[in-house]
């Protein structure tokens, strides 16, 4: 076994578990990372499968969170075998659908709290945003969990208020700071991911 | 009874033959501690008395259903005794949990490594069940010893082997303090 081989052998152990093929992607960062053996692409499984596979987060919520990253991130071939490992954890169409909902939400009010926050002008803060919001009702998700990821996109998103409001939202809910640090770390993770699969 | 070698010391140098497949031609390797450095990779090493008895089955088991867990680890993971490769080979075709094995099975058949490690009980001179964690330079980072007739957690070797691993992700490059002030 030289190096090179273990390289190759822990590329191919990447995608497996990812769950794309060779051919499906068009970047070319696992090439470089394989033509510089780069320890990398087995620390990058060994993140991805921790954090999927763990105490604090089920594994078709761990699928559900690394899919509404690849859908903010618009990463389609992500997307694509992410919802399959959803699917196969047991996520339904309504499921899958309020996630890409919910992210594109956030995509929504990470922009516009954001907004609020970093203006010196507080009048903003009183003046309604009059945008339906109505999936945030009765979310088909549970609202922890609905919460939750709202704070993972906020958290990619980089909007302070909303991540701290949302962090205390799920605390609120039962979630506990375990939990919740799993599902960030686990969204660095895909968000990282991101740029070198698509 | 000689002292077992210990965290901080270079694993002893050895070339040992071990099996790796039951495959006919394709049984035997000959494995050094040089080829865990070469790709940069940890190592862990479990040690049992004998082949053909009953708590090490089960270990050898529960370590081979974690085998993955050690890849993503980057690191290798080889199980030893005294045995010669011809006993390792009989014991795997006989016994169905380790028929698939996917890790080597050492033979320290001059119980050379076992007696450098310190780890050799004196009546038989068979190994203790010991296992020692090595990092990427060959250096010892954990060692753990368990009597004759107690099993290992493969959990604990997983949950020390990552503590130690992090270790070296730390980005703060700590120095050794200054000089100290006086009182």
């Amino acid at each position: 076994m030289d190096i090179h081989q273990d390289t190759l052998d822990a590329y191919n152990d990447l995608i497996s578990y990812i769950g794309v093929s060779e051919l499906e992607i068009r970047s070319t960062s696992l090439q470089s990372l394989v033509s510089g053996t780069s320890k990398y692409i087995r620390d990058t499984k060994y993140n991805l499968r921790t954090l999927s596979e763990n105490e604090t987060i089920s594994k078709k919520e761990a699928a559900l969170i690394s899919l509404s990253i690849a859908v903010n991130e618009k990463n389609s071939l992500l997307v694509k075998s992410f919802t399959q490992k959803a699917i196969e954890e047991g996520a339904n169409d309504i499921e899958i659908g309020e996630v890409h909902s919910c992210t594109s939400l956030m995509g929504i009010n990470n922009v516009l709290y954001r907004f609020r926050h970093f203006s010196t002008n507080k009048e903003y803060e009183t003046m309604p945003a009059k945008l339906k919001m109505n999936i945030m009702m009765s979310p088909v998700l549970g609202k922890e969990f609905f919460e939750l990821l709202s704070l993972c996109v906020s958290s990619v998103n980089g909007c302070e208020v909303c991540v701290a409001s949302h962090e205390q939202s799920v605390r609120t809910h039962g979630g506990s700071a375990e939990r919740i640090f799993t599902a960030v770390r686990l969204s660095a993770v895909v968000k990282g991911l991101s740029s070198l699969v698509y | 009874m000689a002292r077992i070698l210990s965290i901080g010391s270079e694993f002893p140098s050895y070339n040992k033959t071990a099996v790796v497949s039951l495959e006919k031609g394709k049984e035997f390797v000959q494995i050094t501690n040089e080829d865990h450095k070469k790709l940069g990779k940890w190592m862990v090493m479990f040690w049992w008395p004998k082949d053909f008895t009953f708590v090490c089955p089960t270990e050898i088991a529960e370590f081979n259903n974690a085998y993955n867990d050690f890849v993503d680890r980057d690191t290798v993971l080889i199980g030893a005794s005294t045995d010669s490769e011809f006993v390792h080979a009989a014991w795997r075709r006989d016994h169905d949990d380790l028929r698939g094995l996917k890790f080597p099975m050492l033979a320290d058949t001059s119980k050379s490594l076992a007696e450098e490690l310190g780890i050799l009980e004196e009546n038989e001179k068979i190994a203790y069940r010991v296992t020692f964690i090595i990092d990427p330079q060959g250096i010892i980072r954990w060692v753990c010893a368990n009597d004759l007739n107690v099993g290992r957690s493969t959990k604990e070797v997983i949950r020390v082997l990552d503590g130690l691993q992090t270790d070296e992700l730390c980005p703060c490059n700590w120095e050794k303090g200054q000089d100290t002030l006086l009182a």
